[in-house]
């Protein structure tokens, strides 16, 4: 009776843990040319389930290209891409973005001539009958995610124009957009960059708590130290290739510089 | 007595501090409101409504003040200027000025305006009943918009081209249904009543106007559709990125110039009852002029319905002071060019100023 019931919890352990070990997204030897320049060298990683993810290497090393081809905008030359498994194909940014794959871009997809409520909105409109929008409500919620999510200095209204916005309030805006629209997976592409201490503090306090709701973040940075305090898991490129993966416990800062310095 | 003050005080500090906490918060949810209010008049077409005031005012006086030589504030004048604007200018610039918001031109409105009106007349002529007529005009001008949109994005040249090509070839498609000579068009009455019959000081088209541009401001303001056209033409990779249909936005906006125009010349046909091709030759950079007056940006992005409105108004207004004081008639575009250059300069200024 009882070693029944063993047999049935072992029988059943290998599946489980199988599942649990099926990462969130899986990337098997891509590559991708721009002419002669192979921009993607076979490279394959994976992003875990509730996982924050450092995407390393110098500039040039293909970082901006991985993010593109995670999110949709460009399409690789071979190798596989697998979500939750299966394997999928991302002919557009809408293909990335129907899987739940967010990506706040270096330079912010932000439109300058329209307000933050209509930018945190814009292509996913809060719409009634015949495409006519809650324009109220989607001040509101642009206005409360401003105010709780990312607290950042000067933006008194969702009714201002982007245009008139700094660079750290614009990525702030970025960031409030990917946050709304709750995602399976965020990529952040150099979000620091413009950020001031505090918000950065706030962006990252924020991934963390995404990532207790189960949700993961790709971080790609330049700044190691901050990487190595938020990230779980490193993955370094250099000339197009993975050369070094590591997780936090497994490296250290110097070990990272070094990797990312040597390419 | 002293404890007993002091705890006493004590309260008072908190009953304060809590009052102190609610007004702050109080004072920054209105200081929120008031910075929305302020930015929501400075996206308005706010500033040249001011303007389009004071002119009028200055108009209306100087009129009260010399009847008898600047008949400003006459019935003739006023009704004139009602029903000249929208179809000189005003409907065609709608259309002209939504897609500019969307980034892109039209410079064969003129062309559209004088095919598609002919088109009609020539068949009304030969039998056709005028509504039939008048729809099949409409989708002819519709038609003539989407095309110039797919030449565009399927070629990936600008639309500024593709337009003064589509211009040209219109122009020609004219001479060769019509010829050069005027094409008579009277409507049959009920038409008229439709078309161009004046319910009190307000001509009929001036009425088709007002409803055509608050549709306008609810599609553009108010509807998915809107958001979309502003994000395109503000930046496209952004649009791109986010998800928005570009190519589906752009395509909806060329029609839309396109049936406005078509709409233009109708209306122009009615109330004149008479189509001279020759008309059409300025009306693509009067409807970019009345735009630019109403404060939209030549790079797409920025622009309100009023602002074309106004700009359609203001262009109309000039040439009406110069004929009633009796200017030459020879010089009358150089004002209107004039004001075309103060206002982007002056559009600039304030951008550059909020920015």
């Amino acid at each position: 009776m009882s070693m029944d019931g063993m047999e049935t919890v072992s029988a059943e352990q290998p599946v489980q843990s199988g599942e649990a070990a099926t990462p969130l997204l899986e990337l098997r030897n891509v590559n991708k040319h721009y002419g002669l320049n192979h921009v993607l060298n076979n490279v394959s990683f994976h992003v875990g389930r509730a996982e924050i993810l450092a995407l390393l290497g110098d500039n040039g090393a293909g970082k901006s290209t991985m993010v593109k081809t995670i999110s949709g905008v460009v399409q690789p030359d071979s190798g596989a891409l697998l979500w939750d498994g299966k394997p999928v194909e991302f002919n557009s940014h809408a293909d990335a973005a129907e899987l739940g794959i967010e990506t706040i871009y270096q330079d912010s997809a932000l439109v300058d001539s329209m307000t933050i409520a209509r930018n945190i909105f814009m292509g996913r409109e809060l719409a009634g009958p015949l495409g006519f929008i809650r324009l109220k409500e989607m001040r509101e919620i642009a206005s409360h995610v401003l105010r709780t999510i990312v607290a950042i200095e000067g933006i008194d209204s969702p009714d201002k124009l982007v245009g008139s916005l700094s660079g750290g309030q614009k990525q702030a805006v970025a960031i409030a957009r990917a946050v709304h629209f709750k995602r399976t997976l965020l990529m952040l592409d150099e979000p620091t960059s413009a950020l001031a201490v505090r918000a950065t503090e706030a962006l990252f306090e924020y991934l963390r708590s995404l990532r207790t709701q189960g949700l993961s973040s790709v971080l790609v940075t330049h700044n190691l130290y901050d990487a190595y305090r938020i990230c779980d898991r490193f993955v370094v490129m250099g000339r197009g290739q993975v050369v070094f993966q590591a997780t936090q416990k497994e490296t250290s800062v110097e070990e990272l510089t070094e990797h990312v310095s040597r390419g | 007595m002293l404890l007993h003050y002091g705890s006493w005080q004590k309260g008072i500090d908190m009953k304060l501090q809590e009052s102190t906490t609610e007004a702050v918060a109080a004072t920054r949810e209105q200081r929120a409101k008031a910075a929305g209010r302020r930015y929501r008049r400075q996206q308005s077409a706010f500033d040249i409504l001011i303007i389009f005031l004071i002119v009028q005012v200055i108009s209306v006086i100087y009129g009260l003040i010399n009847p008898s030589t600047f008949a400003y504030n006459s019935f003739a004048n006023i009704q004139n200027a009602l029903g000249a604007i929208p179809v000189v200018t005003g409907i065609p610039a709608l259309g002209v000025g939504i897609l500019m918001i969307a980034g892109e031109f039209d410079l064969s409105v003129g062309a559209n305006f004088i095919f598609s009106s002919i088109l009609m007349a020539q068949l009304n002529t030969n039998g056709l009943s005028v509504w039939l007529a008048a729809l099949i005009g409409m989708a002819v001008g519709t038609g003539i918009g989407l095309l110039n949109g797919v030449i565009t994005l399927r070629l990936g040249i600008p639309s500024f081209i593709t337009t003064l090509g589509t211009m040209l070839i219109w122009q020609a498609g004219t001479l060769f249904v019509h010829g050069a000579s005027s094409q008579p068009f009277s409507p049959s009455p009920v038409v008229a009543v439709l078309f161009t019959e004046n319910l009190g000081v307000f001509p009929a088209d001036f009425l088709w106007f007002v409803v055509l541009a608050i549709a306008f401001w609810a599609l553009l303001q108010r509807n998915r559709i809107g958001n979309h056209i502003f994000a395109a033409g503000g930046n496209k990779q952004a649009a791109t990125a986010t998800g928005v249909r570009v190519d589906r936005t752009k395509l909806i906006a060329f029609s839309l110039a396109g049936a406005c125009a078509a709409l233009g010349g109708i209306l122009s046909a009615s109330q004149i009852g008479n189509i001279a091709p020759s008309t059409g030759d300025v009306l693509p950079l009067q409807a970019i002029a009345a735009c630019v007056i109403g404060g939209l940006a030549l790079t797409g992005g920025r622009g309100t319905i009023l602002g074309i409105v106004l700009g359609s108004a203001l262009i109309y207004w000039i040439s009406d002071v110069l004929l009633l004081i009796g200017a030459p008639g020879f010089y009358i575009t150089a004002p209107v060019g004039i004001l075309i250059i103060a206002a982007a300069a002056i559009y600039e200024i304030l951008r550059a100023r909020r920015a």
